[in-house]
């Protein structure tokens, strides 16, 4: 039988909780490290896909289809949009900046795409950002919250998304 | 007028500035304006301002002429000097850059050959002017980029069609950044900067070991103009470098990932057409239950299945997954009733409403809505009542649910 980590219980269940683990987490490191055997641990114990970027890591399966995902890449989506519009830079309010709880809700409602969020799981926002803290994704303090760097994940969806449609428009 | 004079042009400039800037701005950038357009300003013009102004008056002081199309084209003089009194530069291809600095390594090469002292004073002062105009030409460029770029960054409202932001900031990238740096860069054997140097090293000794004193004074005088070119380059490249080129870098990308949300939210209903699948990262596989003795009786339970076939198991598995979905829709039934008082019970009678075939996982996928943040549980009794699931039978305390009212 082969040896695990000393964190490999916590490694496990975060993961199959639907949480990012992210640096500097010592979990995130042992990850790195053995990246190989865990792949292979999730690949043939859950069919899950383990992902490991430049500084989170997350399960993914492909007959997974979260409405929930969809909702918060939306609301990144709009959010984006609307600090861009008020001559904010968006990506490092994201990516660095915190956010006033009430301040977003507000700001997200006045905005003409809130006939879109006020469909999704975004329409309870309290409620919402909770759901995304527990998958590490939001970190909440009092009555402001800050994006992790898991973010990064939907900035990358974006940019394949603009890439694709360059390369289409191309073709 | 027979001759014009220098300060009859200064009074013009100065009596009818903002009539000047008008037609500089609404000629730009190629300094031709429309025939109508021109008569419209003066028109405007002259309804408030004394002395009035006139076609006429405006060619006698050569601010324009007038093209066989009939449009008309400001005066070159004009234009160079406005645009440095209005600090607002049009911007020259690099080619045109590229053309000007290769006349000074021709001119230099003749230099270094020639043994004429009135032709060596000739190159040299060709030589200090193509350098001043180049200098000035890099200046206005990076002046006007810098600025455009600015404008590019919070101008939302001009701009605020994503593509286009895009597409412009490329554009600037391609064709005046990366030209402009080759044009420029230190280690290249053919740039403006190494035609710079070669005649600073030729000039720095010539200006003491010239035939003449004329000539060492002349001497002197271009390496003066190529110690203060190298000095005016250095500050205008680190513009470039260090400034214009990380801004357009980043409004480039920031543009990709707009663009790309942009097409995200306008297909958000249509998802086959988001061309890249959505991340999927999972959601939560499993749950722990709250009570000890709970916990373990459904350890128990869910053990003797493990030992069963590993087939069944997996079944459950995929069973399992299935339901996870429902749950948010079992949890909204469960706040709008308030207050559950047993919660076990209402989860197997809210089951039982779709489906005869209770599992053991089925069941377990519900009541793991306990562990929601927002739900309390209040649990008092000791008491146990068994229920039976199609594939077990067990003991549940009564749970007290209710949601959570936020401070």
């Amino acid at each position: 039988m082969k040896e695990y980590p000393s964190e490999h219980k916590k490694i496990v269940n975060e993961l199959l909780d639907g949480k990012f683990i992210i640096s500097p987490s010592p979990l995130f490191y042992t990850i790195q490290e053995l990246e190989d055997e865990y792949t292979e641990f999730f690949e043939k114990s859950f069919n899950f896909k383990l992902n490991i970027e430049a500084d989170f890591s997350y399960l993914s399966s492909n007959e997974v289809n979260e409405k929930r995902t969809r909702d918060f890449t939306l609301f990144l989506a709009i959010l984006s949009r609307e600090l861009d519009y008020s001559g904010k830079n968006f990506r490092d309010k994201i990516e660095v900046g915190s956010f006033d709880i009430s301040e977003t809700k507000e700001l997200l409602r006045q905005s003409s795409k809130w006939e879109i969020l006020e469909k999704t799981t975004v329409s309870e926002f309290d409620k919402f950002i909770k759901t995304w803290r527990n998958k590490n994704l939001i970190i909440i303090n009092g009555n402001k919250f800050k994006f992790t760097k898991a973010v990064k994940l939907f900035f990358s969806f974006a940019i394949d998304i603009a890439n694709e449609k360059l390369m289409e428009n191309m073709g | 007028m027979i001759k014009l004079s220098g300060k009859y042009i200064l009074k013009f400039l100065q009596n009818h500035y903002e009539f000047v800037q008008e037609a500089f701005n609404s000629s730009k950038p190629d300094f031709i304006i429309d025939n109508d357009i021109l008569e419209k300003l003066i028109e405007e013009y002259n309804i408030s301002n004394d002395p009035k102004i006139s076609i006429t008056k405006l060619i006698d002081v050569k601010f324009c002429r007038q093209l066989p199309t009939k449009d008309y084209k400001l005066d070159i003089h004009y234009t160079s000097f406005l645009q440095f009194i209005f600090d607002d530069f049009t911007l020259d291809l690099p080619q045109t850059l590229k053309d000007r600095y290769r006349t000074i390594f021709e001119l230099f090469t003749e230099l270094k050959t020639t043994n004429k002292p009135n032709k060596i004073i000739v190159l040299i002062q060709s030589i200090i002017t193509v350098i001043d105009v180049f200098l000035n030409d890099i200046h206005r460029q990076t002046q006007r980029l810098l600025s455009d770029t600015e404008s590019l960054k919070v101008n939302a409202d001009e701009y605020s069609d994503l593509s286009k932001r895009l597409e412009k900031a490329v554009f600037w990238i391609d064709e005046y950044i990366e030209p402009l740096n080759k044009i420029l860069e230190k280690g290249h054997p053919e740039s403006f900067y190494s035609a710079l140097v070669e005649i600073q090293k030729y000039t720095s000794e010539k200006q003491y070991v010239a035939d003449s004193f004329k000539l060492k004074r002349e001497y002197k005088k271009l390496y003066g103009s190529v110690i203060y070119a190298r000095a005016e380059l250095d500050h205008n490249l680190q513009k470039l470098t260090r400034e214009l080129r990380p801004l357009l870098d980043r409004i480039k990308n920031d543009s990709i990932i707009l663009s790309g949300f942009y097409h995200f939210v306008e297909n958000v209903d249509y998802p086959e057409n988001y061309i890249v699948p959505l991340p999927n990262p999972i959601k939560k596989t499993k749950g722990s239950a709250i009570f000890k003795e709970f916990h373990s009786e459904a350890e128990f339970f869910v053990d003797q299945f493990i030992y069963k076939t590993s087939d069944i198991y997996y079944e459950e598995q995929v069973e399992e997954q299935e339901w996870l979905p429902d749950s948010t829709y079992f949890k909204e039934q469960l706040l709008k009733e308030d207050k559950v008082e047993d919660f076990y019970l209402w989860c197997f009678d809210a089951l039982k409403k779709h489906t005869d075939e209770i599992t053991l996982s089925k069941y377990f996928s519900i009541t793991n809505l306990l562990l929601e943040e927002d739900l309390v549980a209040e649990y008092k009794e000791d008491d146990r009542i068994t229920i039976e699931l199609k594939d077990a039978s067990i003991k549940i305390p009564k749970v007290r649910v209710y949601e959570r009212v936020s401070k």
